[in-house]
């Protein structure tokens, strides 16, 4: 076991490096210009232009940006084109602000996604498995900002409050239960939104699966045998249906910072998917580049653990 | 083809669990329905002088709702809709929103076709190679260090690291978006999924009869991945396939929302419910009409390629 | 079952959870619930986040905006758009101009022209009150010298470079400097005639010695002038007022504002402003004397810009500053400062603090010295999506925006909000580029603006909040002519002004010449919907006439940099924003058709030339409008662009937000907003309140240019 860890470290380590050199080579398709200067602005001249480009480092070679780059990444002195802070503290900051966001999303997936998954393969056929099916998939289908749209609408128009951003703004100095509900608040239509796609995608999941053990022998064997039908589908079927689900737990990591793009920019959450976006309005490469890089980190972290979770739970695998 | 030793080979019997599950040919049919409106959307709006013309701009009848008549008056002769109504009402610039989704369909189409065709094609290839071809070494000069098989999943994995939503907007901002650019990357973001069954579903194929019969016989390589073993494994990558050109006509509205999509003059109906949006309030079907249509039409190809999957998978079809 | 339960009450315990907490927040109508401090704040919401609060560095939108609240100016525009002062109490504008002394001359009259000579005359011609001293107070004379330099030869000659310093030996002559009280930018030209023609035969290379004549040539151009005129500005500072550190504002921060936008290292995009200042001096504490190098009225108006406090950024702190933050200390400048993103002014509003992309809040400055704002803090919120700032306002959590046409024609007519409009300063056009055979004539360019119904396009497109314009200047100002008469829309005048240019519908319908049709792309930049729309428009009304239009967008840095910048284009729809001056030199004048310079339709005509050049040198205001309307006259002759309209800038504002000034019996007194010459509201923004309920009925803009 202790191998197999080492092995997959090694691998991952691998793909890092690929990931690290594929991150900061995505932005030098193209040639750019730090957002500072306007190319509009006929005040800047030539050797301004030329200075900024030394400022910033981007006359040199590549491979020596790309050095400087991630030894600044990890020394955290890279900064923001854009507004010259640290890019780590403003990474940072932003999942700090995406977390409740993804902790609630998450439940609501997992919550949701189970009984409706369970549910569906039990009555299998039934007219609660089709209408599920099509309502799983419709929440796939609808483009997420257009969702988005009605739903704030909807509020808006009906309840008269406000469900953009943080918390109601410009209401300060309430009480702190006051403050913690009108934060819940300002999740609920946000996190609803986006876990739809995830209860509608896990639910499938959990509905296959559960057809696959259920069909399989030892379940058929546990009925044979006269076990009660609720204590076959929730004590045999569930456990050992259930049991790959756990390895998602490590796939979940990324979702923190793969974030919401269009829902953030919508709602205005001050998250990381709208840092992302606006990095990339701005050309602010340097956000751009690390965003993509430790969201590719936290990929491979999570996917390093989910192996090692599986390898626990499921005793077939020891390599 | 020479697998039909069986009453009924495996391809008849997918077929026939397929069409007993009605919301799957539901979708099938919805899906041929779309095709139908964008091939006739393109004879109707193609050329200088289409049928019915999306291009035509007459301000006095701008914000129509569907089915409303045109002002008579203050439109030209020359410029009134040829149907005599606008049946689904006019946009911004009093263009005939009907002509526009026509026109539109049919780019939508081909967005998700191309994309989607790219990634197919670069995952039977990698996927091929690597489940063929695994075990013989690559490297530079005399250090054949790595075998081909590790060479592709490291593709695989680093690109699977990223979050690929982010990853296409930031190349797509980054070679600024163009029809072309939007399917390019749209395709070669996605093949990883396909490539990963190929080249599993070859490994396993390899190791059968007939494989090593033909090989035994001296047929080339590729002649056997082209003739035998991509034939073989064609099911699943079709499934994948219908649920990629879903994928990617959402991802393609979701780029338009967020300024990154097909640039006009192109319409797709990303474009269209994105530019609509703005009017949510004034002219309300400008946004339900595209994102209806998007959400049918993507939920069409998800239904018929969730259908085609449980019918091709022997575990989960219906009895 | 255990299990079972578990799976159908987790999810129904989370729903309940979270839904249950709309009954604690605030809906629009109750906006106090829990906090009446909400009525103290004023909340704008902004789509974009302020990139640096300085407003030496700043050049957007949003930053302007904080920076207006935290900073201050010398002087500002009163409600009738004239000047007015605010850190400045008042100001003076002079002019010294100095005029070389060559003995070597002859005078008309053949007397050597001698210091004495010249002195002698100047004061008998002045006793007898001659015309072109009229503004002269004093005639000094200065002493000439000699000076020996060496000089590197011009770098701009590519032959010369390498070669060795050259030894240069400038005799600088005497001069005499008059002290005008007034501008006047034809001073030398009066002048030169009351001393028949002495001041034109003046040649400074006569000074200079040198081995190469280049060199000689480049030296006296660049260090002796033979007249020279220099406009002064004297400001009187107003003395009391303080930092929001409570440190006191004196000449010395004045003169280190201007020294920090002319440093290059800051790379201020303000610097043309100020380029042609020759020095800023502080004889006190509470004066500034500002010596212009050239006459050049415009720069008057950049006195506007604010006020950095020297005590925080001066050369000692930024060396502190660097040393703390362990950077390099000679390259560390004040745009590295971390003051850009926690500034301290003298405004009406102090920094409190800055979220990046979620809010800036201000507070209100107790010490302003014409006294504190009503409303206790400014918050900016930044909220990137049009539709979402629409709905976060109608949930009060947003008192004012910058609303789309559509959006007031919604409302204009909803007693919960103000509905306020004005023109703006700038208009959209379509222009042509004159390099182009098809567009030199300028009946093709009539025709194809009349060809456009612009009416149409204000009607439908801005829903009528915008009005026509007919050229350069902005609608507000007096430098715009309104007896120019806009291009009527008539079709079929174009098509005959067509033909009349020799172009004839050929067999399919299409207008050609000598065989050629004429067809040509219309550009502009993507993103634009307001633009995209006209260039739709014109193309559908082009086509019409038998014209073969192309029509394209691209993206921003495309359009600018690959086709606009280089002029490579047929006709692109755009838009200026001006300022208030009477200064078009860069987008109209024909030395500033290069590459990457804004005359790009390559617009060429020598009179408005002369104009151009004259308007910005003339300070006296009824003269510069006369000059502005001649510009404008030409210009709309020559129509080098389609002139199409001004648009009307539009907010939708909370109508619970009324002015408030307390009453002689000390009851507060309500007042209805006062919108200035260019239809603003916010000129009285520290008398602005907010009440629990609408105490005056919504303000409507009733703003037409004139």
């Amino acid at each position: 076991m202790f191998t197999f860890l080492l092995k997959a470290l090694w691998r991952k380590l691998w793909t890092l490096f690929f990931v690290s050199i594929v991150s900061f080579a995505v932005i030098h398709l193209a040639p750019g210009s730090p957002s500072q200067i306007d190319p509009m602005n006929p005040s800047f001249t030539k050797e301004q232009l030329e200075r900024y480009r030394a400022a910033f480092d981007l006359d040199k070679p590549l491979y020596i940006q790309y050095t400087l780059f991630y030894q600044r990444l990890f020394t955290g002195q890279l900064r923001s084109f854009k507004d010259n802070q640290p890019v780590l503290g403003k990474i940072l900051e932003r999942a700090w602000n995406s977390l409740p966001l993804f902790l609630v999303e998450t439940i609501l997936i997992w919550c949701y996604a189970f009984p409706l998954g369970i549910a569906a393969a039990i009555k299998r056929n039934s007219l609660f498995d089709k209408v599920t099916t099509v309502l799983v998939f419709a929440l796939i289908s609808i483009p997420g900002f257009y969702l988005a749209y009605l739903g704030i609408i909807f509020v808006v128009e009906n309840f008269h409050v406000d469900v953009i951003g943080l918390r109601t703004f410009g209401r300060e100095g309430v009480g702190g239960f006051y403050q913690l509900m009108d934060r819940t608040w300002h999740l609920v239509l946000l996190s609803v939104l986006g876990a739809t796609a995830g209860i509608a995608v896990l639910s499938r999941y959990v509905r296959s699966q559960m057809l696959e053990v259920i069909g399989s022998d030892y379940v058929r064997t546990a009925r044979s045998k006269g076990v009660a039908e609720d204590a076959v589908l929730y004590h045999h079927a569930l456990r050992n249906g259930l049991l790959p689900f756990v390895t998602m737990l490590g796939l979940l990591i990324p979702g923190l910072i793969g974030g919401a793009v269009i829902l953030e920019t919508i709602f205005a959450w001050p998250g990381i998917g709208r840092l992302g976006y606006e990095a990339i309005l701005s050309r602010d490469y340097p956000v751009v580049i690390a965003l993509n890089f430790i969201a590719a980190v936290l990929t491979l972290i999570g996917t390093l653990v989910s192996d090692l979770l599986y390898m626990l739970v499921d005793p077939r695998i020891r390599l | 083809m020479t697998t039909n030793t069986q009453a009924l080979s495996p391809s008849r019997l997918a077929w026939q669990s397929f069409l007993k599950n009605r919301t799957a040919v539901v979708g099938m049919a919805a899906v041929m329905g779309f095709f139908a409106v964008a091939l006739t959307g393109l004879l109707l709006t193609k050329g200088e002088h289409p049928i019915l013309n999306p291009r035509e701009v007459r301000l006095p009848d701008k914000l129509k709702p569907p089915i409303s008549t045109p002002n008579r008056e203050a439109v030209p002769a020359a410029s009134l809709p040829r149907l005599g109504v606008y049946v689904l009402g006019t946009d911004e610039l009093g263009r005939d929103v009907f002509a526009r989704m026509l026109e539109g369909g049919f780019v939508s189409l081909s967005v998700g076709f191309v994309a989607v065709g790219i990634a197919v094609a670069i995952g039977l290839l990698l996927g091929g190679i690597a489940g063929y071809y695994g075990r013989s070494r690559v490297g530079v000069w005399r250090l054949r260090l790595l075998t081909v098989d590790t060479v592709i999943t490291g593709l695989i994995d680093v690109m699977l690291s990223f979050p690929s939503f982010f990853l296409i907007l930031t190349v797509v901002a980054v070679l600024k978006p163009s029809i072309w650019n939007i399917m390019i990357v749209i395709g070669l973001t996605s093949w990883e999924g396909t490539a990963r069954f190929v080249r599993a579903e070859i490994l396993s194929l390899r190791e059968q009869e007939f494989i090593q019969a033909a090989q035994a016989v001296g047929v080339p390589g590729y002649r056997v991945i082209l003739r035998h073993l991509i034939p073989n494994s064609i099911a699943p990558v079709l499934v994948s396939a219908t649920l990629g050109i879903a994928g990617a006509i959402l991802t393609e509205s979701s780029l338009s929302f967020l300024g990154f999509g097909v640039p006009p003059p192109d319409a797709t109906w990303g474009n269209i419910l994105s530019d609509g949006k703005r009017y949510i309030f004034d002219a309300p079907w400008l946004t339900l009409i595209p994102g209806t249509a998007v959400l049918i039409v993507v939920l069409a190809f998800n239904l018929f390629g969730e259908g085609l999957r449980e019918a091709f998978n022997p575990k989960l079809r219906q009895g | 079952m255990l299990t079972k339960r578990f799976l159908i009450l987790a999810p129904t315990l989370v729903s309940l959870f979270l839904f249950q907490s709309y009954f604690w927040v605030p809906t629009f109508e109750d906006q106090v619930k829990g906090d009446p401090g909400r009525l103290t704040r004023y909340i704008s919401a902004s789509l974009g986040d302020a990139s640096i609060l300085n407003p030496t560095l700043s050049a957007d939108a949003a930053s302007s905006e904080v920076n207006s609240l935290v900073f201050e100016g010398l002087i500002d525009r009163d409600l009738d758009l004239s000047f007015r002062g605010r850190l400045a109490e008042s100001w003076k504008i002079f002019e010294e101009a100095y005029l070389l002394v060559d003995e070597s001359l002859k005078l008309s009259d053949g007397a050597p022209a001698t210091a004495k000579v010249l002195l002698d005359r100047l004061n008998a011609a002045k006793r007898s009150q001659a015309q072109a001293l009229r503004l002269v107070q004093t005639i000094e004379l200065l002493p000439g010298a000699t000076v020996t330099e060496e000089v590197r030869p011009p770098a701009r000659e590519k032959r010369s470079q390498g070669a060795q310093p050259a030894k240069v030996v400038i005799r600088r002559p005497p001069r005499l400097k008059f002290t005008l009280s007034e501008v006047d930018q034809d001073f030398f030209e009066e002048l030169d005639r009351l001393l028949g023609g002495y001041v034109k035969r003046l040649d400074p290379l006569k000074f200079v010695t040198a081995p190469d004549p280049a060199i000689a040539q480049a030296v006296a151009e660049e260090r002796i002038s033979a007249t020279e005129a220099n406009p002064v500005i004297i400001f009187n500072l107003r003395r009391g007022v303080h930092f929001h550190d409570g440190h006191e504002f004196d000449s010395d921060d004045v003169r280190f504002t201007y020294e920090t936008i002319v440093d290059p290292r800051n790379l201020s995009p303000r610097v043309p402003d100020f380029e042609p200042v020759k020095s800023v001096e502080t004889p006190d504490r509470y004066t500034v004397r500002v010596t212009y190098k050239r006459l050049f009225q415009p720069g008057f108006e950049s006195w506007g810009m604010g006020i950095l406090p020297e005590h925080l950024l001066n050369r000692e702190q930024l060396r502190r500053e660097a040393l703390r933050a362990g950077k390099d200390q000679e390259k560390f400048s004040v745009r590295d400062s971390a003051f850009n993103r926690s500034p301290v002014g003298t405004g009406l509003f102090r920094f409190v603090e800055w979220k990046t992309d979620q809010y800036i809040r201000l507070a209100r400055f107790h010490d302003y010295w014409e006294g504190p704002a009503n409303f206790k803090e400014y918050l900016i919120r930044i909220i990137p999506d049009l539709l979402t700032t629409e709905v976060t306002f109608y949930a009060g959590t947003a008192d004012a925006y910058g609303a789309q046409p559509h959006q007031v024609a919604r409302l204009q007519n909803d007693p919960r909000f103000h509905a306020i409009s004005f023109l703006a300063l700038g208009y959209t056009y379509i222009g042509y580029n004159m390099r182009r055979p098809i567009f030199q004539d300028p009946r093709v360019r009539r025709a194809l603006g009349m060809a456009i119904n612009t009416d149409e396009i204000i009607r439908y497109v801005l829903l009528g909040h915008g009005e026509r314009t007919t050229g350069p200047f902005p609608r507000q100002t007096d430098y715009y002519d309104p007896d120019v008469q806009p291009l009527p829309y008539d079709p079929d005048g174009a098509a005959r002004l067509l033909s009349e240019a020799g172009w004839k519908k050929n067999g399919d319908g299409i207008l050609e010449k000598d065989g050629k049709p004429l067809a040509f792309t219309i550009i502009t930049n993507s993103g634009n919907e307001e633009r995209s729309a006209i260039m739709v428009i014109a193309q559908n009304a082009w086509r019409r006439l038998g014209i073969q239009v192309q029509a394209l967008t691209m993206e921003w840095a495309v359009f600018i940099n690959q086709r606009v910048d280089k002029g490579d284009f047929d006709a692109v729809v755009l838009g200026w924003s001006m300022g208030l001056d009477a200064d078009i030199y860069q987008i109209f004048h024909s030395s500033q058709t290069g590459h990457f310079q804004l005359n790009f339709v390559g617009y060429q005509n020598p009179k408005a030339d002369e104009l151009m050049v004259r308007i910005r040198q003339e300070y006296n205001n009824e003269r510069q409008v006369a000059m502005a309307r001649e510009i404008h006259r030409l210009i709309a002759q020559d129509q080098p662009y389609t002139f199409l309209y001004v648009r009307k800038n539009l907010a939708l504002m909370d109508a619970k937000i009324v002015r408030m000034k307390p009453g002689p019996d000390g009851k507060p007194q309500y007042l209805p907003f006062v919108p200035n010459k260019l239809g603003r509201v916010n000129f009285h923004f520290d008398e602005w309140v907010k009440t629990p309920t609408p105490v005056l009925p919504p303000y409507r803009s009733e703003i037409s240019a004139r």
